[in-house]
């Protein structure tokens, strides 16, 4: 008796090792939900909202100026951050403010990036801590996951900060509608 | 006789992939070998040297001073660098040469590590390029699997006297 539960006990922990380690894999090479807390990145991404980073691009470092990546703190190895990329190595950016009169610029060194929050008035980002290595990126952002109701709201992130007013509203309309109509016909056919 | 090929190639490819996953998983959270290359390291760590770096010291944070640690290279994400952690966030160290005849000395900042090689002639690190961030360290190397005569736990740095 005791060695059936044994056998049993051993045999749950193999399979929980199994799929854990399968779990672990999809999330380190496909993908992951990743909750955004902070103002720095409003409007395009507000407190506490759930966003989809994947991973397919980094591995192929393919990581592009525009990205909104999630990357490792480069002063606690513990936290992740959300900011976008402004700049790529070789690239030339701007270090002084709206309100300095004399401009001020820096390359970023090669195999770093430069990253920047879109609420700039309230965002760390490299322009107080300088371009952060290109390894310690681990996802790109492409999707926001909003729930309304019963109805789970995909929108694709812009490229480029504070988009216009008229080209960010059009596409989650057109997924928008994607999504009623989709979730309206399986109702329909229930 | 198509059918049963079929499910034959899918079993196959699901035992691969969960296999893969294991065997993964096993590198990241255990441990795994790395073949060293260059003379940075010399006399601790020779070139074509085969080493075995564990995983768990970094993933619990218990990088100490003194070890040796394996970190992704700030300037390549796809290359690695070996090299001895000589001071961690907080520490005092010296940037200066030995022939200088005005130390200067920085501060580590917080979240990073100060690396340098054991061949200080011969070595590019956080003295050239700075301290870098510990999230870039994979691991810890803790034995040395080859050349056979060599065998076994590293030594200690054979530059003392630079921490402060």
């Amino acid at each position: 008796m005791f060695r059936g539960f044994l056998v049993k006990t051993i045999s749950f922990v193999g399979y929980t090792v199994q799929y854990g380690c399968i779990a672990h894999c999809a999330f380190e090479y496909v993908g992951e939900f990743v909750s955004c807390s902070g103002p720095s990145m409003e409007p395009t991404i507000t407190n506490h909202d759930v966003v989809f980073s994947e991973r397919v691009s980094r591995n192929l470092c393919r990581i592009q100026k525009g990205d909104i990546v999630i990357a490792k703190s480069p002063f606690d190895p513990k936290m992740n951050i959300c900011k976008r990329v402004m700049g790529l190595e070789g690239d030339k950016v701007c270090t002084s403010g709206p309100s300095d009169i004399f401009k001020t610029h820096t390359y970023v060194p090669r195999g770093h990036v430069w990253l920047e929050g879109d609420n700039l008035r309230n965002s760390t980002d490299s322009r107080s801590y300088g371009p952060i290595p290109y390894a310690l990126i681990r996802g790109r952002v492409c999707l926001k996951v909003m729930r309304i109701q019963s109805h789970f709201l995909t929108y694709i992130l812009p490229q480029r900060p504070n988009h216009k007013l008229f080209e960010f509203e059009l596409l989650p309309f057109y997924v928008v509608f994607f999504q009623e109509f989709f979730f309206s016909s399986i109702k329909q056919n229930k």
